[in-house]
C-alpha cells in the first residue's frame, strides 16, 4: 500500500506547443553544448571528459554534446518509488503522474500575534513535525522545516532536524545537506528502512561547486533520490524573460543528471524548480510573482519532454510577512498552477516572509489549499449516474428538490471538498460562535493536534540507533572543531533537558 | 419479534429508507406493537442523526433523508396513538409550516425532525401554508409554539400577516411564535412581534425550549 497522491483526470496544462518545446530543447542543447557548465571538482571533470564532453580543466568548464545529454537523460527513471518509514506512506514520483504535496520551510518561527520572527525551541520543532505528520495532504516532509533550533550548534542543525523528523513522522522525508552531514543523515534513514530524498543546489548561473558535486556523488552512490534546484532569479542569475529563465535551470539540471547517471546509471533524480522573478525595487527574489508560476508551467512541460519527475516550489514561498490575504492568494494561486503544470510534487505547507519564517498554523491553513487543489485535479466524472438525467426528470421543477435524494447522499461527500479551517457559517451563526476567521480556527486546530495526535513511534531499538548516530555526529564535529566550546556548553544543557529529545 | 420490528423501524430512519419507514410503521401497528414504543424507536433514531449532525459527523443530506423517513412513519404511528387514546409525554405541541408562497421544505423539515427528536410533538402543516391555515392550526391543535419558515425575502412578510391574524383571532396570548429561514433576521423577527428566532435548525430547538422555560 502507498499514498496515491492526486491523479489529474484531465492532464497537465501545456502552454507551449510541441514546436515551442522542441525550440526550447534545441536552445538548451545550444547553451549546454556551446557555453556549458562549470564543475569545480577535478574528479567530476575527468568523468565527464571520459564520457565524451569537451572539458577545459583550467576553467572547469564542461560542454556537453547532444548524444551525451540524451543518452544519460534516458537512463534516469521516469517513475520511481520513495520509501517511507511506514510503507502505507510510500510515494511514487512519476513524470506526468500523480501530484503530491510536500511541506516547505523557513529559517525561524513567528509570533502569530506580533508577526515577529523568533528562534524556535526544540519543542517548537518537534511539535511542528507532529503537525506535518497529522496533516492529510502533506505527503512528504521536506528539508528542515526550521533551519535548526535554539541550543543546537549550527553544524548539528540539519542532523538534529533529521532525527526529529524520523522520530515524529513515518511519512517520506527530504533533508538538506551542509558540508558532509549526510554522513549521519543517510545512516539515520537506513536505521529505520526509509529513503531520504536529498537535494543538490547548483549555483546559478550554470555552476556546480565542490560540495554540490560531492552531493551528486554521495547521493547517487548511496542510491538515494535527489533533485537539482538552483533557484535562479530571473533578471539576476537567469534571463529576465521566462523562456530564458527556464533554459538556465534546465541546463543545470541536465548537466547534474548527466554526472549522476555516469556515476550510477538509473539513479533516481528529479528536476526541482526554485525560480523567482527579481524584485526590481528591492533586489530580492519576488516570491509569489505570477511570472514564477509561468516559469513552473514551462519548466514542468520541459521536464515532461525529458520524462523526469519534478519538484515545484513557487507555491511554497510568499512575500507576505503575515498570514493574511496576500499569503493566501500567493499560496493558493501558485499551488493550483503548479499542480496544473503537472508537478510530481508541489511544495506548499508552512512558509512565510520570503522563507524567513515558517509556522505549523500556516501549514494547517495551506493544507486546505492542497485539499482543494486535489479535488480540482479529480475533475468532473461524466457518466449516466453523474449526469443524473433520470433524477432530474424525477424531481422536476419546483417544489422538486435534490437534497433528500439518495443520489445526493451517495455523491455529495466525493463531489464536494470542504476545507477544514474555512469559516462558512451564516453571519449570525458566525457571531454566535465567536466571530472566528480561518486563522483563529487553525490556531485552535494546532492545539488540538498537539494534544491528540500520536505519530507512529519508533521501536526502542530504532530510537537508540538514531540517538547513537546523533552522538557520533556530535563527537565528529566537536573533534573537527566545527562545534565551538561556547556552542557545546549551550548544547549540553539542551541535551540534559528532562524531556529530551522532545523539549 | 417486537424488538426486531422496532429495530427495523429505527433503521428506516438511520438508513434513509422512506418507503421502508411507511411499510414498517404499518407492520408495527399490524403486529399490535404499542405505538408509543414505535414512536420511541423513531425518536431515538432521529436523535442519533441529530446528534451526529450537531457534531459535524453527518450533514444536511443525511438529516433530510432521515426526516423524510420520519415524516412517512409518524402520521401512521400518531394516528394509532390517537385511536388508542393513549397520551404521549411531550415537551409541548408545535405547529410548523412554511409561509404562503414559500415552497421550501428543507429548513422546516430539519426543525420539525430535530424538535421531534428533542421530545416535542410536531404537527407539520407543510409548505405554502396560507394565513388562514396557520390560524386554523393554532385554533385546532392548541400548540404551545407556532413555528414559521420563510426562505425568500418575498415571502418573509407573510409571517407578519400570520402574527396579525393570530392576534385578531384572539389567540396571540396562548401561543409562542417563532420564525426562521434564510430571509429572516433577529431584527426582522423582533420588528414583526415574533417571540423567538434562530438562524439554524439545532438553534431553533434550543430557542423553543427557552420559550417554554425548559
Amino acid at each position: 500500500m502507498a499514498l496515491n497522491g492526486f491523479n489529474s483526470r484531465f492532464g497537465p496544462l501545456e502552454i507551449l506547443s510541441e514546436t515551442q518545446v522542441r525550440e526550447m530543447h534545441k536552445s538548451t542543447l545550444k547553451v549546454i553544448g556551446e557555453t556549458g557548465v562549470n564543475f569545480h571538482d577535478e574528479k567530476a571533470l575527468q568523468v565527464l571528459n571520459d564520457a565524451g564532453c569537451k572539458v577545459d580543466f583550467d576553467s572547469h568548464r564542461v560542454r556537453f554534446p547532444e548524444h551525451v545529454v540524451m543518452e544519460n537523460l534516458s537512463k534516469a527513471p521516469s517513475t520511481f518509488k520513495v520509501k517511507a518509514r511506514n510503507s502505507t506512506n510510500d510515494i511514487t514520483l512519476s513524470s506526468g503522474g500523480p501530484v503530491y504535496f510536500g511541506s516547505s520551510s523557513g529559517f525561524r518561527t513567528i509570533d502569530l500575534d506580533t508577526w515577529e520572527p523568533k528562534s524556535p525551541t526544540r519543542k517548537d520543532f518537534y511539535d511542528f513535525i507532529k503537525v506535518l505528520d497529522y496533516l492529510p495532504n502533506v505527503h512528504q516532509i521536506t528539508a528542515f522545516p526550521y533551519f535548526g533550533f535554539e541550543g543546537v550548534p549550527q553544524m548539528m542543525g540539519i542532523i538534529e532536524a533529521n532525527a526529529a523528523k524520523i522520530r515524529m513522522s513515518s511519512k517520506t522525508q527530504m533533508e538538506g545537506a551542509v558540508h558532509d552531514n549526510d554522513k549521519f543523515t543517510l545512516p539515520m534513514a537506513d536505521a529505520v528502512g526509509m529513503d531520504l530524498c536529498c537535494l543538490v543546489n547548483p549555483a546559478a548561473p550554470l555552476s556546480f561547486y565542490e560540495t554540490q558535486v560531492h552531493g551528486i556523488n554521495r547521493f547517487s552512490e548511496a542510491d538515494q533520490p535527489f533533485h537539482f534546484a538552483s533557484g535562479p532569479v530571473m533578471g539576476a542569475t537567469a534571463p529576465v524573460t521566462i523562456a530564458g529563465g527556464v533554459i538556465c535551470p534546465n541546463v543545470e539540471s541536465i548537466a547534474g543528471t548527466v554526472l549522476a547517471q555516469l556515476n550510477k546509471p538509473g539513479c533516481r533524480i528529479w528536476f526541482g524548480n526554485y525560480a523567482n522573478e527579481q524584485n526590481m525595487s528591492t533586489g530580492s527574489p519576488s516570491n509569489g510573482a505570477i511570472g514564477n508560476a509561468l516559469h513552473e508551467l514551462v519548466f514542468n512541460q520541459m521536464a515532461r519532454y525529458y520524462k523526469i519527475p519534478t519538484w515545484s516550489s513557487s507555491s511554497a514561498w510568499s512575500s507576505s510577512k503575515q498570514i493574511d490575504f496576500q499569503a493566501g492568494y500567493e499560496a493558493g494561486m501558485h499551488a493550483v498552477l503548479c499542480a496544473l503544470a503537472g508537478a510530481s510534487m508541489v511544495i506548499l505547507q508552512c512558509s512565510l516572509t520570503m522563507q524567513l519564517v515558517a509556522h505549523p498554523v500556516k501549514a494547517i491553513l495551506d493544507d486546505d489549499i492542497a485539499g482543494m487543489v486535489g479535488r480540482l485535479l479529480e475533475g468532473v466524472e461524466i457518466n449516466e449516474e453523474t449526469m443524473a438525467v433520470d433524477l432530474i426528470n424525477k424531481v422536476g421543477p419546483i417544489p422538486g428538490m435534490f437534497l433528500d435524494q439518495a443520489h445526493t447522499r451517495k455523491w455529495y461527500k466525493t463531489e464536494q471538498y470542504v476545507p477544514a479551517m474555512a469559516d462558512k457559517m451564516p453571519y449570525g451563526e458566525w457571531v454566535k460562535h465567536g466571530s472566528k476567521n480561518a486563522l483563529a480556527h487553525a490556531r485552535e486546530k494546532f492545539e488540538e493536534i498537539l494534544a491528540t495526535h500520536n505519530p507512529d513511534p519508533l521501536t526502542p531499538q530504532q530510537d537508540q540507533e538514531i540517538e547513537d548516530i546523533l552522538k557520533d555526529a556530535r563527537q565528529y564535529y566537536r573533534k573537527k572543531g566545527m562545534i565551538s566550546d561556547e556552542e557545546w556548553k549551550v548544547y549540553e544543557k539542551d541535551l540534559g533537558s528532562p524531556n529530551y529529545p522532545y523539549a | 419479534m417486537e424488538n426486531q420490528i422496532l429495530e427495523e423501524l429505527g433503521r428506516t430512519v438511520t438508513e434513509f429508507d422512506a418507503d421502508g419507514a411507511e411499510k414498517t410503521a404499518k407492520k408495527a401497528i399490524g403486529a399490535g406493537i404499542d405505538p408509543l414504543k414505535a414512536m420511541d424507536s423513531l425518536i431515538a433514531a432521529i436523535r442519533q442523526i441529530g446528534v451526529a449532525f450537531g457534531r459535524g459527523e453527518t450533514f444536511l443530506p443525511e438529516l433530510i433523508g432521515a426526516a423524510a423517513s420520519l415524516q412517512r412513519a409518524m402520521p401512521i404511528i400518531e394516528a394509532e396513538i390517537l385511536r388508542k387514546g393513549t397520551v404521549r409525554e411531550s415537551l409541548g405541541q408545535v405547529v410548523i409550516g412554511s409561509v404562503a408562497g414559500d415552497m421550501h421544505n428543507i429548513g422546516k423539515s430539519m426543525v420539525s425532525s430535530l424538535m421531534t427528536a428533542d421530545g416535542f410533538s410536531v404537527h407539520d402543516l407543510g409548505i405554502n401554508v396560507s394565513t388562514e391555515k396557520f390560524v386554523e392550526g393554532v385554533r385546532d391543535s392548541q400548540p404551545k409554539i407556532l413555528a414559521m419558515s420563510a426562505l425568500l425575502t418575498t415571502t418573509a412578510p407573510e409571517a407578519e400577516k400570520v402574527i396579525k391574524a393570530i392576534k385578531e383571532a384572539g389567540l396571540r396570548d396562548q401561543v409562542k411564535i417563532m420564525i426562521g429561514g434564510g430571509a429572516i433576521t433577529e431584527e426582522f423577527a423582533e420588528t414583526i412581534g415574533a417571540d423567538g428566532y434562530d438562524a439554524t435548525a439545532p438553534g431553533a430547538v434550543v430557542a423553543a425550549r427557552k420559550l417554554l422555560g425548559k
